[in-house]
């Protein structure tokens, strides 16, 4: 909830790249999370729901395999940077794609109930977007 | 700048603020520190380090020189760096105190090598670890102060722990930072804008505003608001988000505040809008009122969080709008002596 929401995937997040689709993914959260944040990422593309262990993700100039980023609590996902996430779904420049995605951040400093469990935040995105080439 | 006389509270930004301007292009933290200061919204600047510096908590020499550089060209004021225990770092465990205390002990260090005399730290910094840290603020010269942000209270048990620390040690070095988030007195109207947008129906921000105005503690409310809410059909999801009025917003007396001193290091001026000089959900002459009879010279951050809830009003405008509020406030309670 919140004017950042709206920004997570941007009309630009879209590109084709020889394996598949790549989605620039920014943060709703107001300040650098690091990498196990990223608890939740359930991405349907043209109603497919995208297996997440199927996905990679590229940030700070490092390419990682989902199941990798709980592990590197010593990197961080900054403020203004995006994260793209590698996406097995076949595409090409000028195509269309709906692009349905819930984001769950775990905040790291946010301890909520008796058992100090993180505070997820959640994000909404329900975009139809056309896919660019690569830069 | 907006300069108060000799005596008074001195007033400040922090970045924080500026969260939906640093996502436009060309602002980065040059252009922002720069904006600040071009509109007289010093003296002090306050920061968040994981959202303001890339790299952070691990700034190289040259990055540190270039923050420092890029304040000293502003001619403002460094005040405090906000700095983040991530005790819930890694998925199903949390940090253990060895590990906690190096976490922030790297980023006090950083805060020093960047100029700060002050770092704000959450409430998850308890007394042990604040205890641990106590010879190296003083060795840097760096107060560790922790913000009190609502809920939390002067009477809720781990800010009263705080208070027993902080008058037993009895040192400069550590303290609180008040935030006026705890003492509100309306749900502020940007919560609307918020409410509308992700479909939640207005008599459901209705529900929680009553609730909330209700006589009695915040905490003791969040049942009676679910069982409320889900009386008039909300999501657990839309329920989650009513909760986060209670937990944004506090209602502490602002009298109360006079039981922080004398362990006060710095001041937050949370606010969520001034509209034609008023502030419908903070009692500013109440809390001006209190730091002047407790004689507080230290800065006060402004800083504006509507823009969680709604892009509808420029943060500049808005603090220029509360810095002179309090300028005013500040000036006519020395004007009245």
């Amino acid at each position: 909830m919140g004017p950042l929401d709206d920004q997570v995937v941007r009309p630009d997040s879209l590109t084709a790249t020889p394996d598949g689709l790549d989605i620039a993914v920014y943060s709703h959260w107001y300040r650098a999370l690091p990498l196990p944040s990223l608890v939740k990422v359930d991405l349907t593309v043209d109603g497919t729901p995208v297996d997440p262990a199927s996905l990679a993700a590229t940030v700070n100039g490092k390419r990682y395999v989902f199941g990798e980023l709980a592990g590197r609590g010593d990197e961080f996902w900054f403020t203004t940077d995006p994260i793209v996430l590698h996406v097995p779904v076949a595409t090409a420049p000028g195509r269309e794609h709906r692009v349905q995605l819930v984001l769950g951040l775990s905040i790291p400093y946010i301890l909520t109930g008796p058992d100090r469990v993180p505070l997820v935040a959640p994000s909404s995105t329900d975009k139809k977007l056309t896919v660019g080439s690569p830069s | 700048m907006t300069e108060t006389a000799p005596g008074l509270p001195r007033l400040g930004t922090t970045l924080f603020s500026l969260t939906l301007e640093q996502r436009k292009p060309g602002r980065d933290l040059r252009a922002l520190i720069g904006e600040v200061a071009a509109r007289d919204l010093g003296p002090g600047l306050e920061m968040v380090a994981f959202q303001s510096l890339r790299g952070w908590p691990r700034l190289g020499d040259d990055a540190v020189r270039e923050v420092r550089g890029l304040i000293e060209e502003s001619g403002l004021t460094p005040s405090c760096l906000a700095v983040n225990l991530d005790l819930g770092l890694y998925p199903g465990r949390l940090l253990s105190d060895d590990e906690a205390y190096e976490y922030v002990a790297v980023q006090l260090r950083g805060a020093a090598a960047l100029g700060f005399p002050a770092v704000r730290v959450g409430i998850e910094s308890g007394p042990p670890i604040l205890s641990r840290l106590l010879p190296l603020a003083e060795e840097l010269g760096v107060k560790i102060g922790v913000e009190i942000h609502a809920p939390l209270t002067i009477d809720a048990p781990p800010v009263a722990a705080l208070k027993e620390l902080f008058t037993r040690l009895d040192t400069p070095w550590l303290g609180f930072i008040p935030d006026f988030s705890a003492s509100m007195r309306a749900v502020p109207d940007a919560v609307d804008d918020a409410h509308r947008a992700a479909g939640i129906a207005p008599e459901l921000t209705a529900l929680a505003k009553d609730v909330w105005a209700e006589p009695g503690p915040t905490m003791a409310k969040f049942g009676e608001l679910e069982r409320r809410a889900a009386e008039l059909g909300a999501t657990p999801a839309q329920t989650g988000n009513l909760k986060m009025i209670f937990t944004m917003h506090g209602r502490m007396a602002p009298e109360r505040w006079a039981d922080f001193f004398p362990h006060v290091v710095h001041v937050h001026g949370k606010f969520y809008g001034v509209v034609d000089g008023e502030d419908p959900s903070i009692d500013y002459p109440a809390i001006a009122r209190v730091l002047r009879e407790q004689r507080y010279t230290g800065f006060i951050s402004s800083e504006y969080e509507a823009h969680a809830y709604s892009d509808r009003y420029s943060a500049f405008d808005q603090i220029r709008a509360q810095h002179d509020l309090l300028k005013d406030l500040f000036e006519a309670s020395v004007a009245s002596r």
